[in-house]
Parts: C-alpha cells; sequence; structure tokens
C-alpha cells in the first residue's frame, strides 16, 4: 500500500451550479454538505491525505483576490483548457498576513490526515500582473514570501502536506530554474510538512534532471503528458514521488489492476523515498458523479500497489 | 460586397428575458413556444436590420448555447455533465462513445425562417469540428486528429452541404477553440478544409483570441480553405483615438498576416465583446482605418464586433452595434 490525495478543485454538483446562480438561502448550507461530502468520499476511499475540495474557490488563485493591494483584472485561458481564471493585478505591492488560504477552507471539516493545495511562486507570477515590480523576478520572491507565511499558518493549523501546483513549470518551453528554485527555497524555509511540487499541461520530460533538484520533498508528474517511459528514467532517491495517475480529463474510469501494475513498475525504476498516487489536476475538469468514482479507484489503487 | 466596409455580427445575442420565460414555462404548449421563438428571431432580424448591419443572422436566438446545440443532433454523443467555463458558468460537456455522424440538418427551420424574413445578404454561423471536439471527452477515437476529421467529414462538411442547398451563400465556422493549442494548428486546418470540400459558398472562420495573438493563424491562413476570417482584435486594444502604431497595438497582428501572403478578407472585431462601455463611432473609425492600412486593400475589411455579443445586455449589444455601423461609416467618408 502507498499512500494517496486529490489535486486541486472539485467539481461542484448541478444543484450547487443552481443554486449558486441564484443564490439561494440554502447556498451556504448547500456549500457545507457538499463539501463534508466529498470529504466523506475521501475517507471512504482511505486515501492518505484528506483535502478540502474548494468548491469555493472559482480557480486556485482565486482566494488573493482579497487581499487588500490586489484587483482582479480580466478573464483569461486557463493554459489550452476550455475554463478560465481571474487575473490578478497586484498594484499596490503583496501585503499579507498569511492566512488567505486558511481562511478559505473548511477547517472543521477535515480529518487530522490534511493536504492542501497552493500555486508555487513562479506559475503564480507567470500568470498574473504587478505594476509595482520592477521585474518578474522580483515579483516571483514576493510571492513566495506571502506564499511562505500562508505555507506557516497552514502547517500550524495541522495541514502534514503542501500540493504545490507549477503547470508553467511544465507549459512554458523556457523557464529559468535559478529563479524557481530560488522561490521555492523561500517557500519551503522551516515548513515543517512535505511538500510535493506538481507538473501537469506539458510534458516535463526533458526537465526531470532539474527538477529533481529542487527544494521541495518531492515531485508530482501527470502522466498523461509526461510519459510513464520517462519518469523512469529517474532515481528519486531522497526524493518522494507522485503519480499523477487518474486522469481528471476524461470520464472513463481507470483500469485498476493496469496501473497498479504501472505504479510497481515506475517504483521499481525510480526507488523513491515515499511514493504517492494522485490525481493528474483538479477533479473539477469532470462532473461530479465521475469524479466520486475516481476518488474510489485512487483509493483502491493505492492500495493495491506493493509497500515502498 | 460592392460598399467598403460591410458591416456584420458575428452570432450570438443575449435572448430576451420574455422568451426565455416562455420557452420555460410547463403550461405553454409548443406551438406557443414555436412562436415564441419565431417572434424573437423576427426581433432580432429587424433589430439588427434597422440599426444598419450589412449581412445579419437572427443572433442565435433559437439555440440553447453554440456547442450544446449541434451535440444534440449528433449521433456518437452523450452529455457526461456541466464542466466550469468560469466563476460560476458551466457547459453541457458531452463524451465522445461511438463514431460521430450526421442526422439532420439541425439549422434548417433557422435559416429558412431568417431567408424569409430578411432581404440582406445572410451569414449562417455553424460550430466548427475542431472546436466540438475540443470540448469533448474524446472517448472512442484513438487521437484528436481522427476524431476532428471524423467530424468534419461525416457532421459538418453534409451541414453545411445541406445548407448551401437551402440557399445559404455564406456559412461562418465558428471555432473559438481554434488557436487554443497551437501544436495543433495543422489539424484546425484540415478540419476546416474537410469541412469545405465540395461546398459551393463563401467561408468565413471566426477564431476567438487565445492568448498567442493569432501568431499561430497567421502561417496556416493562407492554406486554409476560406475566404474570410472573423477575428478578435478590440479587446486588447487601447481606446485612444487615432491611427498610430501606439493607439492600434490589438491590430498589429495584421501586418503579419500581410506578410504571410494572406490575400483574404478580414472580418476585424471593433468593439469588445466583454465590456459594456461602449465605443465611440470615431474610435471605430480609427480601427477601421488603421485595419485597411495595415493589411494594404480597405476592400478586403469587413466591420463586426469581436466575437458574439451573448455576454451583454441587449441595450448594450445593440448600441455597439450601432456604434460599429456609424464608425464604418466615418471611416467610408474618410476614403472617399
Amino acid at each position: 500500500m502507498i499512500s494517496s490525495y486529490t489535486l486541486g478543485i472539485y467539481p461542484r454538483s448541478e444543484e450547487l451550479i443552481e443554486a449558486t446562480r441564484k443564490h439561494t438561502s440554502n447556498l451556504s448550507s448547500l456549500f457545507q454538505k457538499e463539501t463534508k461530502g466529498y470529504i466523506t468520499q475521501q475517507k471512504k476511499a482511505k486515501l492518505g491525505y484528506v483535502s478540502d475540495p474548494l468548491l469555493r474557490w472559482d480557480d486556485i488563485f482565486r482566494p488573493f483576490s482579497q487581499l487588500k493591494s490586489v484587483k482582479p483584472a480580466a478573464l483569461n485561458r486557463i493554459y489550452e483548457m476550455n475554463t478560465f481564471y481571474r487575473k490578478l493585478s497586484f498594484e499596490n505591492g503583496i501585503a499579507s498576513s498569511g492566512k488567505i488560504i486558511k481562511s478559505n477552507l473548511a477547517m472543521s471539516l477535515l480529518p487530522k490526515n490534511r493536504a492542501v493545495c497552493m500555486p508555487e511562486p513562479y506559475t503564480f507570477a507567470d500568470r498574473h500582473l504587478s505594476s509595482k515590480h520592477k521585474n518578474k523576478d522580483e515579483f516571483v520572491l514576493e510571492l513566495a514570501k506571502m506564499l511562505h507565511k500562508e505555507a506557516l499558518t497552514l502547517v500550524e493549523a495541522g495541514f502534514k502536506l503542501i500540493q504545490l501546483v507549477g503547470p508553467s513549470i511544465a507549459y512554458n518551453n523556457k523557464i529559468n530554474f535559478n529563479l524557481v528554485k530560488e522561490g521555492l527555497d523561500i517557500l519551503t524555509r522551516g515548513v515543517k510538512a512535505k511538500t510535493i511540487l506538481h507538473f501537469y499541461f506539458g510534458d516535463v520530460s526533458k526537465k526531470i534532471d532539474r527538477l529533481l533538484d529542487l527544494p521541495v520533498s518531492g515531485l508530482g508528474f501527470d502522466t498523461t503528458t509526461t510519459p510513464i517511459s520517462a519518469i523512469k528514467k529517474h532515481s528519486f532517491s531522497g526524493k518522494s514521488l507522485a503519480i499523477g495517475l487518474v486522469n481528471s480529463y476524461t470520464t472513463k474510469i481507470e483500469n485498476k489492476n493496469k496501473s497498479i501494475s504501472e505504479i510497481n513498475q515506475i517504483v521499481s525504476k525510480t526507488r523513491p523515498k515515499e511514493v504517492f498516487v494522485s490525481t493528474n489536476f483538479d477533479l473539477e475538469y469532470i462532473p461530479k458523479k465521475f469524479a466520486n468514482e475516481k476518488i474510489l479507484v485512487l483509493g483502491e489503487i493505492a492500495r493495491g500497489v506493493k509497500d515502498v | 460586397m460592392s460598399k467598403l466596409f460591410p458591416t456584420q455580427e458575428i452570432g450570438s445575442l443575449k435572448k430576451p428575458s420574455w422568451l426565455l420565460k416562455s420557452v420555460k414555462n410547463p403550461d405553454i404548449s409548443n406551438k406557443e413556444k414555436i412562436k415564441a421563438r419565431n417572434n424573437a428571431a423576427l426581433e432580432n432580424i429587424k433589430t439588427l436590420e434597422d440599426l444598419g448591419l450589412d449581412i445579419v443572422y437572427d443572433g442565435e436566438v433559437r439555440r440553447v448555447e453554440m456547442y450544446e446545440e449541434p451535440v444534440r443532433y449528433i449521433k456518437g454523443f452523450e452529455f457526461a455533465g456541466r464542466i466550469r467555463s468560469w466563476d460560476n458558468k458551466y457547459y453541457n460537456k458531452a463524451r465522445i462513445t461511438g463514431p460521430v455522424n450526421y442526422k439532420k440538418n439541425f439549422h434548417e427551420n433557422e435559416f429558412k425562417f431568417v431567408k424569409e424574413n430578411t432581404k440582406k445578404e445572410i451569414k449562417v454561423p455553424v460550430t466548427g469540428a475542431y472546436t466540438l471536439a475540443d470540448w469533448s471527452y474524446n472517448e472512442y477515437y484513438k487521437s484528436k486528429e481522427e476524431l476532428v476529421i471524423a467530424l468534419a467529414k461525416k457532421v459538418l462538411r453534409p451541414l453545411i452541404k445541406d445548407l448551401v442547398k437551402l440557399g445559404a451563400k455564406v456559412v461562418q465556422i465558428d471555432e473559438p477553440a481554434g488557436t487554443s493549442h497551437p501544436s495543433e494548428m495543422d489539424i484546425f486546418r484540415e478540419s476546416i478544409n474537410e469541412s469545405v470540400k465540395g461546398v459551393n459558398a463563401k467561408i468565413v472562420v471566426h477564431a476567438c483570441f487565445s492568448g498567442n495573438d493569432y501568431k499561430v493563424l497567421a502561417p496556416q491562413m493562407s492554406e486554409i480553405k476560406a475566404q474570410q476570417y472573423t477575428l478578435e482584435f478590440a479587446n486588447r486594444d487601447t481606446w485612444n483615438l487615432g491611427s498610430s502604431d501606439k493607439a492600434r497595438k490589438g491590430f498589429q497582428v495584421l501586418k503579419l498576416f500581410k506578410e504571410y501572403g494572406f490575400k483574404g478578407e478580414i472580418g476585424i472585431g471593433v468593439t469588445d465583446v466583454h465590456v459594456d462601455d461602449v465605443e465611440s463611432p470615431e474610435l471605430v473609425r480609427d480601427r477601421i482605418l488603421y485595419a485597411a492600412k495595415a493589411l494594404g486593400d480597405p476592400t478586403k475589411i469587413y466591420v463586426n464586433p469581436d466575437c458574439g455579443l451573448r455576454t451583454r445586455t441587449r441595450t448594450v449589444a445593440f448600441n455597439k452595434i450601432r456604434s460599429l455601423v456609424q464608425g464604418a461609416e466615418l471611416a467610408r467618408q474618410r476614403l472617399k
């Protein structure tokens, strides 16, 4: 058995979509009920780490629009997806108490084995705007400081695992790895929790050597964009490996035995310190009924893999 | 068209609230609902005519939405559920579970109605094969390319041919996803070319702005069998008057089209469909004049909003169209 978790935002049910649209009087209790339902589903699947489904989050960056220094700007496409996020404009610098993420989580519903998701600094800066910072480097590092405060607050609140999502590292051809590293160094400094950096929306086959150098506990891969054959070529000794094998971009449910066999093969080749199986990215790209099925199969796959 | 800078809509308008109340009311008979839809279509056609557009349609008032409408009538699709577009806006996403096939001309009634009720030139919008594939879960075909080409050959081509049989002379293939995957531009090109093979009509391709400023489209334009592209420019242009490069930064890419040897027509988006502020006729004029100069031939410029105006209220949408028509006239006068 290995550990497991899901990543990012979950889909709203039809009922919740309609209630949000009409702003019905029971909206708040409906959000609570649906959040509880997804947490129960993760527990039922016996996932190693349980996450808030982030149902109120319109995109992974949106909670930060609550900062006084931030102005929401135009809608932009999420990489090549048919889904859009709101660009944030940091017009007066970055002033944060470090409690934005925590205050947007259903803390009372989460069990002790809790995980949380946040963007890593390079991706954050890549997708947003700042008129205050002289250049991108400065923006990345300032965001890293802000996210560091967030991470410390989350650890204090009992989070054992922090998923850092870095799709821009995967999507962009040219990456300033020194800047990525510097940002992560600030973010993870003194953070007493596992930090797993996830890549999706692009193939990172040719970047893995550099990624292994980054100051995080582990790396997570979307196996639909980064081939398993490329991951297998590397040694992960000293690093954790999260295998994003459960695909949030198809309603087809994964074949449990085939997935277990693939993970066993990856593990035997890469010899990581610790292994996780996860979704490749946010489950919100499939409707709720399929998301619930995928959560269960994720747990079954994790339980079927040989111990590392 | 003989006049300079012909004006046109892209497609969708917000549905009138009285129509939505009527079609959602279970106590209203189907016959009454059909009548309501006809009235709404007529209202749109007449309003667009009165505003002075040269080329019209019915504001896609009978269609649920540009993806869900065709998918309902194509064999091989099954709706999976709603997926977020942004915030709490969702679309009903389908999965492809078998071979795709054309069942019937699902735009027949609306097209016939428009034809009977206007003397203006008609441009009929249809959702393109690439976008239909891109916005669906492909759970049957081995590759996206295989799915796209199947949709082009088995669905889009017969649909367009049937519309032409009914008298359609201009068909706009709507491809909002067209440029969203830069590495798939060859598939996109072939999807259009396969869709229009053997079609005797003017083909317009509408592609939304996808963040790469159409730079990935430019090299393909001459290879795609389309006579016109209707594209978005206003949403990243400034609101300053004038025809300088600085003022017209949203239209710079037109120079690239010329560099790549594109000789067809461009329907330039002169009004931003994502804001309520209405562009002045003078701003529209300056955008047109800049575009005419950048492309090097004013006879190749058509004038339209960036995209469908359904995200704006009807009042805002019609004000934008009014300004667009007035701006085109100002531009014509300037070139006299």
